[in-house]
């Protein structure tokens, strides 16, 4: 039940998107992020997405390990 | 001269050389990732890697299934929840137990799902199972607040929401450094993360993918060997050190602390939430006067010890033989993110 998943915002309407998961549609609530608009990548968790995430998260662990390491 | 190549994560993992290391990862889903990319075989002896008590469903104890099952079998009504917790053993039963003497158990995807069940079936009274951290409250209070707004008096929630810092409090010597649990931390923040390194508790915020938990570890050996307490997000492209204002005023709005019980831990002080007196019709416990139920576990598991990092499922006894996915003594063996169902799936014994 705890599993995020990461997915593309398809639409947007009354507090509602669509969310494409690897080509698996459904509705989740987006009450909890602002100016979300289609194209967006979200992390979904139970029915809510939680956070707004880049597409690709290859620039920012390399530029972690470049600066920790 | 030539630049001295850098290393890469998993060089770094796999050739550390610094002294003995427990890392708790304290999200299930952690646990069931690292076993599946097969990164435990890329660690050195010295470095460890112990559970914690990141999965909802593990952490639930015995006595909240017990309540679940006098509500569906003494009031008739009908329980929506996760999939993972229908299979949790309660003291005499289980929910799908309790099914099949004739207990209504749906499983729903999330608890918005649960809310348009009991707007579609306003015959039936629905109780929606609310178990999880920081991370699920949010989406259990929108139901409630749905609820409100579409006029609905058949839809409560049975909590046992929980939240993690007076768990890492309970924890702190369990482990040189935790795993911080990425979703949560995308709802919190890391202030807590922060506070807990000046109190000489170390830990990283780490993702999901397989670069992502490589790179945390990394980070984590490498900053150990500095010999100071340290934090280190390493999940940056969902974690802000802010977290999220918007599910943070959602739930201090709707929820205040209460005491929780732990599977393994016991009652830890202020470590769960409850709705608010204002929001009290939604409040399966006040609603339905549900009697006080102490639950209890089969003396054999010992998915509490599992929980704390105080022993590994194949040290319990009735591991891999009685207890397995299919006829599960303890919540840990249930659910997908349970430490007991990721050896067991991952056929690690170490």
């Amino acid at each position: 039940m705890c599993v995020g998943l990461s997915a593309k915002v398809v639409k947007i309407s009354d507090g509602t998107a669509v969310i494409d998961a690897g080509g698996a549609k459904r509705e989740v609530s987006a009450q909890l992020l602002e100016d979300l608009e289609p194209g967006d990548y979200v992390m979904v968790h139970a029915g809510v997405a939680i956070a707004k995430i880049t597409e690709e998260d290859d620039d920012e662990t390399d530029q972690l390990m470049e600066d920790m390491l | 001269m030539e630049e001295e190549k850098k290393k890469t994560a998993r060089e770094i993992i796999e050739n550390y050389d610094g002294p003995k290391v427990r890392i708790m990862e304290v999200c299930g889903t952690h646990t069931h990732e690292i076993f599946r990319l097969g990164i435990r075989k890329l660690l050195p002896p010295q470095v460890e890697l112990i559970s914690g008590p990141g999965c909802p469903v593990c952490v639930t104890p015995v006595g909240f299934i017990d309540e679940a099952i006098w509500l569906a079998l003494e009031k008739g009504v009908t329980i929506c929840t996760f999939g993972d917790l229908v299979r949790v053993p309660g003291t005499k039963m289980s929910l799908a137990g309790a099914r099949e003497k004739g207990a209504k158990i749906r499983i729903v995807y999330s608890p918005a799902d649960a809310e348009k069940y009991a707007s579609e079936h306003p015959g039936e009274q629905v109780v929606f199972l609310s178990v999880g951290f920081e991370t699920t409250t949010p989406a259990e209070c929108l139901s409630v607040k749905k609820a409100k707004k579409d006029g609905l008096m058949n839809y409560s929630l049975l909590m046992a929401n929980k939240t993690m810092p007076q768990a890492y409090e309970a924890l702190k010597g369990s482990a040189d450094i935790f795993l911080y649990p990425g979703h949560v931390n995308a709802i919190t923040g890391t202030k807590l993360c922060e506070k807990l390194t000046e109190e000489g508790v170390s830990g990283v915020v780490a993702g999901f993918t397989a670069k992502e938990l490589l790179t945390a570890l990394a980070v984590a050996l490498v900053k150990f060997q500095e010999g100071k307490p340290f934090f280190v997000n390493c999940y940056p492209r969902v974690v802000k050190a802010e977290g999220s204002r918007e599910a943070q005023q959602l739930t201090d709005e709707m929820t205040e602390a209460c005491d929780s019980e732990w599977r393994g831990l016991g009652v830890i002080p202020e470590s769960g939430v409850r709705l608010k007196k204002e929001w009290s019709a939604f409040d399966a416990r006040k609603k339905y006067d549900i009697p006080p139920i102490q639950g209890k576990a089969n003396p054999a598991c010992r998915c509490g010890d599992v929980l704390q990092g105080k022993c590994k499922p194949s040290d319990c006894k009735v591991f891999g033989k009685v207890c397995a996915p299919q006829h599960p003594v303890g919540a840990c063996m249930v659910s997908n993110e349970g430490a007991c169902a990721a050896y067991y799936a991952y056929g690690d014994n170490k």
